[in-house]
């Protein structure tokens, strides 16, 4: 009796020793994380919706409470509401064309053949390669002289363009060039989900008397559908921070016109950099963020919530 | 994975000490450093020739030098002066300046470089004009941008023109007769390379060129001292639009396909241009063999060039002021500033030095030293809103000039001009600058 | 899936991924081409692919007008910095909530979760005066803060963790006497090399692309990195193509031979850890 209590007492001991030493683990490994963290990134977050709230000078920020002014005076601002019309645009058209090649290009790939590592490889060069030589060298293909795409145009009979001249050709210049540099990472993303489809549910199928076609729309893209809706959020949300790409290419005299292509962040950027009207560059932050967070609500509404799911299919095709 | 790690380790400690070697390079002698932020590249050699001779009487003294892109350097001084972590010499104009001496962040000059610029006959009141605020003088001027018609010869020649035009209408009579196009009716070569793209305040900057000689300017001093509107909705206004409108679509002898500005003059690719006098040093660089002339810029309704003048600022980040000022004076001394005409290209601001015989061994240099009194100077207006007034200016032009609807159009343009006036007036009462 | 096709099909099949493959490398031969033509043959009609002279004085002069060697340097330092921070970081964080409980967890996690999907460009103005005040401005410290922590990789690291390492592992370390730092750098951390790899080419990725942030709080050309070095240099040249590719050609060449060589490891990383949710 008196020898388990004592076993029990030193077992007890043990144990909250044990405990104390986690606690004092989990406090001295989180504290210097959470202070970094608070410092990069929440205080950042939070200040920047004060900064909205107020007007400021170059010295000063803050320099007077003006309430949603900076708000109203926004959505009154020709260039911002264009700069939001022009981001739009561009997360649209770069999005759809990246998914909708994408998923054609993991179709035609999702056998594997000889020439596979091939393909993977030289689709996925444009992702891991920076933006700005990306840039530099597509604002040099644009040329309207001396380019290389009005020199391939012309074998068709096409007339010089001036691509990056004219508002809609730039803006069409800078969406051609995004979807080259992004679809290689839609590709392998639906790659990885479409081999991760049990071969025994096209079988059925095919045993059903589908055809290839019918397979396709039928079986695998429903079984996308997640992954699908992942990438598509995923693409928009970065197509909404366009920046490098916008700045190279209407930088200089021949550059881009600077309003056809104009995007949130540029206009941010101008604002806040070049003009110092920190508040009202902080109001137009404000509003790609709540685009950003609607776009984030709609992803986790439409899936169902836990991301967990997309996670094990991402490793699965890492094993 | 032993190895990788090895690997990896090594390349870490390569790495750390080649930054190591890096930094050592660049901050020994660290007790008299002086460091000067230019925004024109081109003005390095400049610097780094006076260091030396610098150093030549204060042997422990070294200069660091840094350009910028001009555009960036605008935004790197908003990052930097407030933040005192701007460089001990700062070579900007008034206008980028304006608003850090607007809200104090600017030393004035010293009291013997204040005697320096003050003397008789130094500098014209033109340059010490720009450089006051309130009475006080902040920099000192170290050289103007001024503008100058570039011609090429043989082109002129090609097409029996003997002399560089006197008027706006003549330059435009001889930029149609100048103009090529291949057998489609593509430009290939543009009369005068107007500036109809492009980003920043660029494009207003050389819209004014035009707008100024038929009579309007961008932005006028309004009843009250100090407050400012737009100069250009007026018929002066709608007929420089109109200029660059009837260039592009009703007689094309410019367009924005074609190559523009320097770099088109220098292939070839257009007769005539308006640019400072940089430019001659850049020719003689990459297109040697270029046959051209300058002039002065033509009349209209009145006659005058554009001067930005360049000042060198000591700022309060300098922990030796008295150093930095006494480095500023140099870089205007004679050989100094000579030495920057002739091999840079920029035009001193001292009237006190005698360039005669550059200009006669570079005889393009003549149209920019051209005086007559008729022949007005104007320039930036030293305000802190004059920057975000040009650039949105720029962006409205840049969109009007693509409008092939303004063509023959006089509703529309003067539309264009008047919206453009009420953006600009906009602007100017959110800086608290407006006044009729 | 097994391939069912006919012949022709197949060669259709491949001829649209072999156009695809050029369309993907063109611009790249294209920047190199450019790279080593002289001034006359850059600006010819019509282009030409291969130049008629070769020539390396673009390189040379690209060297001598900036930097490139120390804007390489500085992208490396940066990058390394920031993965060795990021894994460390999202390793420990991702330990802590994963394996244990303590008051204010919850909040917490949902904290780094809900700031995954913010971009920087969000908070860009603030986090610029926070440097501003500190003086960080202009300092190697400005430059590399924002990356040293990835809200995401505590997350991802989070549920590799659960996933992989059991709670009965920890325990009997414990009762083998281990303290909880050594378990995490002797029991676990050993234990994460997979996804560790994976978030560390992720970040790296990263933080190399950088441009926004470098642009804003660097102001002298001895930290510019690459990308924004490149970024700056094109207003150098007007007229002259030739170095500015050949620029951009020093840009892309260390990536794409690290690229070719951890092909596979890349392409995970790069994808599988970008799947945010």
């Amino acid at each position: 009796m008196n020898r388990n209590n004592a076993n029990a007492i030193t077992l007890r001991r043990r144990m909250n020793e044990t405990e104390r030493k986690k606690r004092i683990f989990v406090y001295c490994s989180i504290l210097p994380v959470i202070a970094i963290f608070a410092f990069v990134r929440i205080i950042p977050i939070f200040k920047n919706f004060v900064y909205s709230l107020f007007e400021s000078t170059v010295v000063n920020p803050m320099q007077e409470f003006v309430g949603l002014k900076n708000f109203v005076d926004l959505f009154r601002d020709p260039l911002f509401l264009l700069s939001l019309r022009n981001t739009s645009i561009f997360a649209l058209f770069v999005t759809v064309f990246s998914v909708v090649l994408a998923v054609l290009l993991a179709a035609l790939l999702v056998n594997q053949s000889k020439l596979s590592p091939l393909y993977e490889t030289l689709y996925f060069l444009p992702v891991i390669t920076p933006m700005v030589p990306v840039a530099v060298v597509w604002k040099w293909i644009y040329d309207p002289t001396y380019g290389l795409l009005n020199y391939i145009l012309s074998w068709f009979g096409i007339q010089p363009i001036g691509w990056l001249v004219y508002p809609n050709t730039a803006m069409v210049a800078i969406i051609i060039m995004s979807v080259w540099k992004i679809v290689g990472y839609n590709m392998i993303i639906f790659l990885v989900g479409m081999r991760d489809i049990p071969e025994t549910y096209i079988e059925a199928a095919r045993i059903d008397g589908a055809s290839t076609n019918q397979v396709f729309w039928k079986v695998i893209i429903p079984l996308l559908k997640p992954i699908l809706l992942f990438v598509f959020v995923i693409s928009t949300i970065n197509s909404f921070n366009v920046f490098t790409q916008v700045f190279v290419m209407t930088s200089g005299a021949q550059g881009a016109p600077g309003n056809a292509v104009r995007t949130i962040v540029f206009d941010i950027y101008e604002n806040g950099f070049r003009y110092f009207r920190t508040g009202y560059a902080a109001a137009e932050a404000v509003v790609l963020f709540a685009i950003i967070l609607l776009l984030t609500f709609i992803q986790f509404g439409i899936s169902g919530g836990s991301g967990d799911k997309k996670i094990k299919i991402g490793k699965g095709g890492a094993n | 994975m032993k190895i990788m790690r090895k690997m990896f380790l090594v390349a870490l400690v390569l790495l750390v000490a080649l930054q190591m070697g890096f930094a050592n390079g660049s901050s020994e002698a660290k007790a008299e450093t002086l460091t000067i932020w230019s925004g024109y590249p081109e003005m390095e050699k400049f610097y780094k020739q006076a260091a030396e001779r610098f150093k030549e009487t204060h042997p422990n003294v070294t200069v660091e030098i840094v350009s910028h892109p001009l555009r960036e350097f605008e935004q790197k001084l908003s990052a930097t002066i407030p933040s005192n972590t701007v460089a001990d010499i700062i070579e900007v104009s008034t206008y980028a300046n304006q608003k850090f001496i607007d809200a104090g962040l600017m030393p004035a000059l010293s009291d013997e470089v204040l005697k320096f610029a003050k003397a008789d006959g130094r500098y014209s009141s033109f340059a010490l004009n720009n450089n006051t605020t309130n009475g006080v003088i902040y920099g000192l001027p170290l050289f103007q941008g001024r503008t100058a018609l570039f011609y090429n010869t043989d082109m002129f020649a090609e097409a029996g023109l003997t002399r560089a035009p006197q008027t706006f209408d003549e330059m435009y009579q001889y930029a149609k007769v100048l103009a090529k196009y291949d057998e489609k009716g593509n430009l290939t070569r543009s009369g005068h390379s107007l500036r109809l793209s492009g980003q920043g305040s660029g494009v207003a900057e050389k819209f004014w060129f035009t707008l100024y000689p038929m009579g309007a300017t961008i932005i006028e001093e309004g009843k009250t001292p100090g407050t400012y509107h737009a100069a250009y909705n007026n018929d002066a206004g709608r007929k420089a639009l109109q200029y660059y409108i009837d260039a592009v679509y009703k007689d094309h002898w410019d367009d924005q396909l074609i190559k523009h500005d320097t770099e088109a003059f220098e292939l070839g690719q257009t007769a005539m241009f308006f640019r400072e006098s940089w430019v001659i040093g850049d020719i003689a660089a990459k297109a040697p063999g270029l046959n051209y002339e300058t002039a002065p810029v033509p009349k209209d309704a009145r006659w005058g060039r554009i001067t930005n003048v360049e000042n060198l600022y000591v700022t309060k980040a300098s922990k030796n002021p008295e150093l930095a000022w006494e480095f500023v004076l140099s870089l205007v001394d004679e050989d100094n500033q000579r030495w920057m005409f002739e091999n840079v290209g920029w035009l001193p601001c001292r009237n006190d030095i005698n360039i005669a015989d550059i200009i006669e061994r570079h005889p393009q240099f003549a149209a920019f030293v051209y005086t007559d009194p008729e022949y007005e100077e104007y320039g930036y207006i030293p305000i802190a809103a004059f920057d975000e007034v040009t650039t949105k200016l720029a962006e409205r032009l840049v969109t009007a000039f693509l409008d092939s609807s303004l063509n023959g159009n006089s509703a529309g343009i003067a539309k264009t001009v008047s919206d453009a006036a009420a953006e600009t007036n906009e602007i100017l009462k959110r800086y608290k600058l407006f006044g009729e | 899936m097994k391939e069912y096709s006919p012949i022709w099909l197949r060669i259709l099949k491949h001829g649209l991924l072999l156009l695809g493959c050029v369309i993907m490398v063109l611009p790249f031969i294209w920047m190199l081409s450019t790279s080593l033509k002289i001034p006359s043959e850059v600006l010819s009609w019509p282009p030409q692919l291969i130049p008629k002279t070769f020539t390396m004085q673009n390189y040379v002069e690209v060297f001598e007008t900036a930097p490139f060697l120390k804007f390489f340097l500085n992208s490396l330092t940066m990058s390394v910095i920031s993965t060795i921070c990021i894994l460390l970081t999202s390793t420990i964080a991702g330990y802590v909530f994963g394996k244990f409980n303590f008051p204010g967890k919850n909040f917490l996690f949902v904290l780094t979760l809900a700031t995954s999907m913010v971009p920087l460009e969000v908070y860009m103005i603030p986090l610029y005066m926070q440097m501003v005040k500190l003086s960080w401005v202009n300092t190697f410290m400005g430059l590399v803060a924002p990356y040293l922590i990835m809200s995401y990789g505590i997350f991802f690291m989070r549920q590799n963790i659960m996933a992989s390492i059991p709670d009965d592992l920890l325990d009997a370390a414990r009762i083998d006497g281990a303290g909880e730092a050594r378990i995490f750098f002797t029991v676990v951390a050993p234990m994460l090399s997979g996804p560790s790899g994976a978030l560390a080419i992720f970040a790296f990725q990263q933080t190399w692309a950088a441009f926004i942030w470098p642009l804003i709080v660097t102001s002298t050309r001895d930290l510019w990195t690459m990308e924004l070095g490149l970024g700056m240099f094109q207003y150098r040249f007007t007229v002259d193509l030739g170095p500015i590719n050949a620029g951009s050609m020093l840009s892309v060449l260390p990536v794409l031979i690290v690229f070719l060589f951890l092909r596979k490891k890349i392409v995970r990383g790069i994808t599988l850890t970008g799947m945010k949710s």
